[in-house]
């Protein structure tokens, strides 16, 4: 019992299984698999539209098939013309499906009911089918058989209209010429027929093995000049069992000529055929072979005459999958079949498993001679009946992917030249720092950290452990530090800080500030104590805006989201220090703060001392503000001048506190907070 | 080609298929649908569209099986016809032309030659119920004009009518009326929901009608969601109905079953809700079909149901409730916001789909290939909740890159927006999620445009919003030690005095941004970000913005509200030229220099085609539409059309496609109708011819003569089928012990003979099967059944013997002896 299909047992037999591009635009792949089910899919979302299952297909499985050519649909009558708008035609329909069966009979499927039209079999053959070709015009199908036979059917009566012997051994291949007058037959040697008469108008020497595929590539004679006889000229393409080469053959107005003209060579057998037409003498013929190692040939080439030597494929095409990790290696995926899209520039490709295969299209824009796409197909085994139904795809949304919310950096505009300037600034500083903390570790500077740690009561500061921290960046020292929720240590600690290291913690404290709502909570606290006290620092850096940036833009977004609230929280925070500051004045005294640690010699504490007020310092802020706009165009700068003319209204929060320093330190002169602190520790 | 007509405007697919009930044909192969001016036959195995029925001038409006002749169609029209089709074969048979214009139309088994249709006559809102005689005429277009009046001020919707028990009565609701026409009696009750004045039951106006098929049942719908159930209503007095309640809306359309014993309603809740025994108690629930349930159907044999959905698809539904088939147009539920976009990829036409999906609309095949979910989040029917919407999207040149925006405004100051930029994965063929941006504006999002110069290495995004700032996004590398990763981030803001930014576009090469600012159109650099130059020309706001393409890349166009079409030279700043003209749609053809521009007049649309570098448009077609066209879009073409006529040059690369305000999609056509059916496509309708199985004649053939002699030989109970206990073999093999049993192969063939019967008995003359004659006569357990067989057999060899020798062609006998000797010799080896 041929149960195999193809009969897997026969050492001749073609190897893959039939399958079928629906013609003109490849709405359509039909594929019969060796389990004697059809399967029709979708090219355009490689979804499965129908399947069937022959009553017979366990006996008489499928062994070739052959789409009808399309039939049009909408029939208009033409006499009415008062109609305004019709539909476009419907294109195309393409319908009936013809299947040969290992038993010898011929089955016409509809693919547009999904149901069997009708079933060729009186007076057909009596072996398995190896061959179907429609015409293109007249409706008749022509069907080859091992019974040595060649049948022409009449499909609309169903019964066969000539029956003739095609060859001493099995046909095994059909093929229409263009122009539909001839027929070409092959066994293992081809054999062009003249239709009307059913008699043998030329004879080609064939291959060793049966012919498994029969194609012609032009329509038109090379030579123009010439009257064409609608045969005469052209080229057809063979290809055979076990035979890695497939041979050009030109059919000749002598008779003497019988062997190929050129041939091509792939890897291994070829499976599926596809070419296009060339229609006129200077455009190549492109022809993509799939072999049943899997890989897809593609060849461009002009026919014009003899070749002796084999042509080898411009480019191959290889699918794997991808083999994650180092125990998976990439796999092959086969390719099933090739075709090629009506424009001539892309290829349809279907590669897997024949049970679900996937549907590509390929753009051939490369000009590279191999070509391997990577593809995960391990996601199309399972069955999908739900999407099958619904139509509807889910694309993939998994963590991650990068979520840009108001506040991160690159939000609002671009911190990449920013941050290599910061990166650069900051491994300058380091660098520099490094050099002499050898000799300051040594000498000065811990010995001053620890005279200041035994001068002063031990308790609430630790400069010199953020200091540390931040250095090294040690995250669970800054961790130790920065997690305090006392204000008044906070306070202490930012009071006493190198200055050198308040941009890097303001800059840690922006990354910890996009982190996680909770410690965002207290790094605001840090952020606004180390704003307040050393706003007259940062004032004075030039490069302040590059650096600050990723903060403002954090300040700047997170101040919209209750705009008015801010404002007035801004306006009486402004009231209260006022009036708080207002009063200790009364009772001030003077610092007695000697400069400990004063190797930066323009510190802005000094500054401040030197009266240069709340004005100077609020000017220095607008400079540092439209730096910052200048880098984006005139008219936000006005906007900003606008803003910043009448800041007092419309201010920010960030503004507000900027402010409430300036403020303060007209109100207290410089160390405004110290005082206070004091006076709360007694 | 030679001969070249004018250009026509043509549908080209994606047409209506909701707008009335779909109807299964008698076998439920076929469902039929109402689409525009035609019928459609769909296929329900297979979704496919078998026929398109052609013939109508106007709106079909209603479709009914002949209820005489299950192969025939009845359509009606509002140009007044009545169509009778043959549909397997897509033939127009006969029209009666009423004259009026006819808004349903139902037919009635019992009456033969009429139908019954509604006729507004007088006043636009009052319809009538009339049944129009169809006389019969061997003419193709027949005069019907015997028109009886059957009811009066009914609902136009043919959902609010229904034929009740084999046609003896008509109930019709309209407002809070259910009148019942009685035919035999000629009466009309009428009945007035109660408590149709108090404030509280305002919303219990009926919305759709059905009628038990075989009890005096009336089931009716309402718009608080209630179905009642009508009883007694030929008694005025005595009259009861009962509620059932699960819909929390209203309830768009009953039906009942083929046998009456279980009613489906369907309503906004898009769930199908079957209820057996018209209980309350016992309901079964189809839920998630996805859209609000417009229509509901059942098929004659009973074994599908089909409901039409307003996102304009059918759903064939099995009789266990379960989903079989979607037959599904262009979604047209809602607004398009998105416009009319190409993927490069599969050069499917995109725009919003499903509520928060893109739908992917193959126009080749006028098939939705799929839709996309972009918001990803379960979409709950209900009209008060304000829902995310789908409002922008643009693919990048290569189809690598998809960004979307969704929104939701509850109140004016709370809006929600949220920028998604997926990439396509090639090696799982689909999109993934790359960049989420939360409210990349502060305000609507107006425009999104990707850089589509072919050598940029850097893909490019530029968003404009009613905030003032038009942003570019860039895509940056994101790596750290983790991962490789690659992220959009911001790369620029941009503004001009506070202005609304309102369009963007990239030219050609991508060198230039412009990015036009309510009136005033701002040139960028795309290099450095700078502002290169300002135009302006105090018309109007800007509505749409576009640069000239090839050789004329030196132009910018500028549409404004005020009626202008301006065109600036770039290369001297100056404006080339101005013209008035109202344009709605302006669309740029990727192929060529040619600009469609769409421009609404008076009178309905206008199309002109023209390059920016010359003074004259290349084509103009009037009137194209008489609709407000809302989008348009260029679709490059496959294979080059040959048009050699000046005019028609413009359609040679691409092919334009524009949606009208009813969200009807046309496109331009110039081949002649005659033309497309060319003589090789005519004709390949083969025919239908399938062998005969050898168990049809067995069972098919032998019980239609079954059938036929039951009628013959009238009363005559004892012929029957030969069921298994009449058949001595087998009864012999069940009722011998089995140690006494012959081995299985000699009893194999015993009882397949057994189950040939029929073939045995009308050959029994000329193929003597001894053993098996032997076999029945020893084993007669009964004479009774004994004698029933020899009576089948009499009647059998004397009435139709002949005639089943006559159907019994040769070859068909070898192959029921061949079935008989070789296929069952399995059962031997068992």
């Amino acid at each position: 019992m041929a149960a195999g299909g193809g009969g897997s047992g026969d050492p001749l037999s073609r190897a893959g299984v039939p399958c079928a591009f629906s013609p003109q635009n490849q709405a359509y792949f039909a594929l019969a698999s060796t389990d004697g089910h059809l399967r029709v899919w979708e090219t355009g979302n490689n979804r499965l539209h129908q399947e069937y299952v022959p009553s017979a297909h366990l006996s008489g499985t499928c062994t070739c098939l052959a789409w009808a050519p399309a039939r049009l649909q909408a029939k208009e009558s033409p006499q009415r013309k008062k109609r305004k708008s019709e539909p476009v035609g419907t294109s195309d329909q393409i319908d009936l499906l013809a299947l040969g069966t290992a038993v010898g009979s011929i089955l016409l499927y509809s693919t547009v009911k999904g149901e069997l039209h009708s079933k060729l079999i009186s007076g057909g053959h009596d072996n398995k089918v190896n061959c179907i070709q429609w015409h293109q015009d007249n409706g008749c199908l022509y069907s080859c058989s091992d019974d040595k036979h060649i049948v022409e059917w009449n499909t609309q009566t169903c019964k066969v209209k000539c029956k003739w012997k095609g060859d001493n051994s099995s046909v095994s291949s059909l093929c229409i010429s263009p122009d539909g007058k001839m027929l070409l037959s092959a066994g293992r040697t081809i054999k062009l027929w003249v239709l009307e008469t059913k008699e043998v108008y030329r004879h080609f020497t064939g291959h060793a093995t049966p012919v498994s595929s029969l194609m012609f590539t032009t329509i038109r004679p090379p030579n123009e000049s010439q009257p064409f006889d609608g045969i005469t000229g052209l080229y057809f393409l063979s290809g055979a069992v076990h035979d890695r080469l497939l041979n050009v053959w030109q059919v000749r107005s002598e008779n003497k000529e019988k062997n190929a003209v050129m041939s091509f060579t792939v890897t291994d057998e070829p499976v599926y055929i596809d070419l296009t037409l060339s229609e006129n003498r200077e455009e190549p013929v492109k022809l993509a072979v799939v072999c049943r190692d899997g890989q897809v040939h593609l060849f461009e080439h002009i026919l014009n005459g003899f070749c002796k030597k084999p042509l080898t494929s411009n480019c191959t095409i290889q699918i794997a999958t991808p083999g994650k990790g180092k125990k998976s290696t990439p796999k092959p995926i086969p390719v099933l079949a090739a075709g090629f899209c009506s424009n001539k520039t892309s290829l349809l490709l279907v590669y897997g498993s024949w049970f679900q295969p996937t549907i590509e299209r390929v753009a051939l824009n490369s000009k590279e001679p191999h070509i391997c796409l990577i593809r995960d197909i391990s996601n199309y085994w399972a069955p999908k009946v739900e999407t099958a139904l619904t139509k509807v795809r889910t694309p993939v949304m998994n963590s991650e992917a990068k979520v840009l919310v108001p506040g991160i950096p690159g939000h609002r505009a671009a911190i990449k030249p920013v941050t290599s300037q910061t990166e650069e600034l900051e491994s300058k500083r380091k660098l520099g720092d490094k050099e002499v903390s050898i000799e300051e570790r040594l000498g000065a500077m811990d010995i001053d950290s620890k005279k200041g740690k035994e001068d002063l009561p031990q308790t609430n500061s630790f400069p010199v452990l953020l200091t540390q921290g931040l250095e090294s960046n040690d995250f669970e020292m800054l961790n130790k530090v920065l997690q305090t929720r006392n204000v008044n240590l906070i306070k202490k600690t930012v009071l006493r800080m190198p200055l050198h290291a308040v941009i890097p913690l303001l800059q840690e404290l922006t990354k910890r500030l996009q982190g996680h709502p909770n410690s965002a909570v207290l790094m605001v606290q840090w952020l606004k104590c180390v704003l307040t006290v050393h706003a007259s620092y940062l004032s004075t850096l030039p490069d302040l805006v590059s650096q600050l940036r990723t903060l403002y833009q954090l300040l700047d977004s997170r101040v919209k989201t209750f705009q008015k609230l801010s404002h007035l929280h801004g306006k009486l925070i402004l009231l209260i220090t006022q009036v708080s500051a207002s009063e200790k004045t009364k009772e001030m005294i003077c610092p007695g703060q000697k400069a400990k640690l004063v190797y930066e010699e323009e510190s802005s504490e000094e500054e401040s001392d030197d009266e240069i007020a709340e004005k100077d310092s609020d000017d220095n802020w607008d400079e540092d503000e439209e730096e910052k706009e200048s880098e984006k165009d005139e008219d936000v700068n006005e906007e900003n001048e606008e803003e910043d003319e009448d800041s007092e209204e419309k201010d920010e929060e960030e503004n507000g506190e900027d402010r409430d320093v300036t403020i303060e330190k007209e109100l207290n002169g410089d160390s405004d907070l110290d005082p206070e602190n004091e006076s709360e520790e007694e | 080609m030679e001969e070249e007509e004018s250009l026509r405007v043509v549908r080209c697919g994606g047409s209506e298929l909701n707008f009335r009930r779909a109807v299964f044909s008698a076998d439920s192969k076929y469902i039929f649908c109402v689409s525009g001016d035609f019928v459609k036959v769909y296929s329900t195995a297979t979704e496919e569209c078998v026929h398109i029925l052609h013939g109508h001038s106007k709106l079909v409006t209603g479709v009914q099986p002949n209820p005489n002749n299950h192969l025939q169609l009845y359509s009606c029209s509002l140009d007044g016809t009545i169509k009778l089709w043959d549909y397997l074969d897509g033939i127009l048979i006969k029209t009666f032309v009423v004259g009026h214009k006819l808004h349903a139309l139902f037919t009635v088994a019992h009456a033969e030659d009429s139908v019954f249709v509604t006729i507004n006559k007088e006043k636009p809102d009052v319809f009538q119920l009339v049944s129009v005689k169809l006389p019969k005429s061997s003419s193709q277009e027949i005069e019907a004009k015997e028109v009886s009046f059957v009811l009066d001020y009914i609902n136009q919707s043919p959902k609010c009518i229904a034929f009740g028990n084999e046609g003896e009565y008509v109930a019709a609701a309209r407002d809070f009326y259910l009148s019942v026409y009685f035919f035999k009696k000629k009466t009309t009750s009428r009945f007035t929901l109660s408590s149709s004045k108090n404030k509280k039951h305002a919303k219990n106006d009926f919305t759709c009608v059905a009628c038990h098929p075989k009890e005096d049942c009336i089931a009716s719908g309402h718009r608080d969601g209630k179905i009642r159930l009508w009883r007694n209503f030929d008694d005025d007095k005595k009259y009861t109905y009962t509620c059932l309640h699960w819909h929390h809306d209203m309830v768009m359309d009953l039906a009942f079953s083929v046998t009456g014993t279980s009613l489906l309603s369907g309503g906004r809740e898009s769930v199908l809700v079957e209820w057996r025994d018209a209980t309350e108690k016992n309901k079964e629930f189809l839920p998630r079909l996805g859209a609000t349930i417009e229509h509901i159907s059942v098929s004659p044999a009973g074994d599908l149901f089909c409901t039409s959905h307003s996102d304009n698809k059918i759903i064939v539904i099995h009789r266990n409730l379960e989903a079989s088939a979607i037959i599904q147009g262009l979604v047209k539920d809602r607004n398009i916001f998105t416009g009319l976009l190409i993927d490069p990829r599969t050069s499917a036409l995109v725009l919003n789909g499903k509520p928060g999906h893109l739908q992917f609309y193959s126009l080749q095949s006028d098939k939705q290939l799929y839709n996309l979910d972009i918001i990803q989040q379960e979409y709950i029917n209900d009209s008060d909740l304000i829902q995310i919407e789908l409002t922008k999207a643009a693919f990048d040149c290569q189809g690598n890159w998809l960004a979307t925006v969704e929104q939701r405004q509850e109140k004016e100051t709370e809006l929600e927006l949220q920028m998604k930029l997926w990439a396509y994965n090639k090696k799982t063929q689909g999109f993934v999620l790359n960049t989420r941006v939360g409210m990349p504006h502060e305000d609507h999002i107006t425009a999104l445009c990707f850089c589509k110069a072919e050598k940029s290495e850097n893909p490019t995004l530029v968003t404009a919003s009613k905030d003032g700032h038009f942003k570019v996004w860039i895509l940056t590398d994101d790596s750290d030690i983790y991962r490789k990763a690659f992220g959009w981030t911001c790369d620029f803001v941009g503004s001009y005095h506070k202005y609304q930014a309102t369009n963007c576009c990239f030219s050609e090469d991508g060198s230039l941004l412009a990015v036009s600012f309510e009136e005033i159109v701002t040139i960028w650099d795309s290099e450095t970000w700078e502002l290169k130059c300002t135009f302006c020309q105090r018309a109007g706001k800007i509505r749409h913005l576009c640069f000239g393409r090839l050789t004329c890349s030196k132009y910018l166009l500028g549409a404004t509200e005020n009626d202008f079409l301006c065109c600036w030279n770039l290369l001297s700043c100056e404006l080339e030229w101005s013209t008035k003209l109202n344009v709605k749609v302006m669309e740029t053809d990727p192929n060529s220099e040619n600009i469609a521009a769409i421009a609404q007049s008076s009178v309905g649309s206008d199309l002109f085609v023209f390059k920016p570098s010359e003074p004259r448009p290349l084509y103009i077609q009037k009137t194209i539409s008489r609709e407000e066209v809302h989008w348009g879009v260029f679709v490059p073409r496959d294979v080059p059309e040959s048009f050699t006529s000046e005019a028609y040059q413009w359609l040679n690369r691409s092919q334009f496609y524009f949606l009208t305000k009813s969200q009807s999609l046309l496109t331009f056509s110039a081949k002649s109708p005659e033309e497309k059916l060319t003589p090789t496509s005519k004709q390949l309708l083969a025919e239908e011819s399938l062998p005969t199985t050898p168990f049809y004649f067995i069972l098919g053939k032998h019980r239609q003569q079954q059938d036929e002699t039951l009628n013959d030989s009238s009363g005559n109970e004892l012929v029957q089928l030969p069921l298994t206990e009449n058949i001595p073999a087998i009864s012999e093999l069940l009722h011998t012990p089995a140690h006494v049993l012959p081995s299985a192969s000699f009893l194999c063939s015993m009882f397949i003979n057994s189950l040939l019967l029929s073939k045995e008995t009308k050959s029994a003359e000329e193929i003597p099967d001894d053993v098996d004659m032997e076999e029945e006569r020893k084993s007669d357990d009964s004479d009774e059944e004994n004698d029933f067989t020899e009576k089948i057999q009499d009647t059998d060899t004397i009435d139709l013997g002949e005639d089943i020798l006559h159907q019994l062609s040769k070859s068909e006998e070898k192959e029921l002896r061949k079935l008989r000797k070789v296929d069952y010799s399995w059962i031997a080896a068992l």
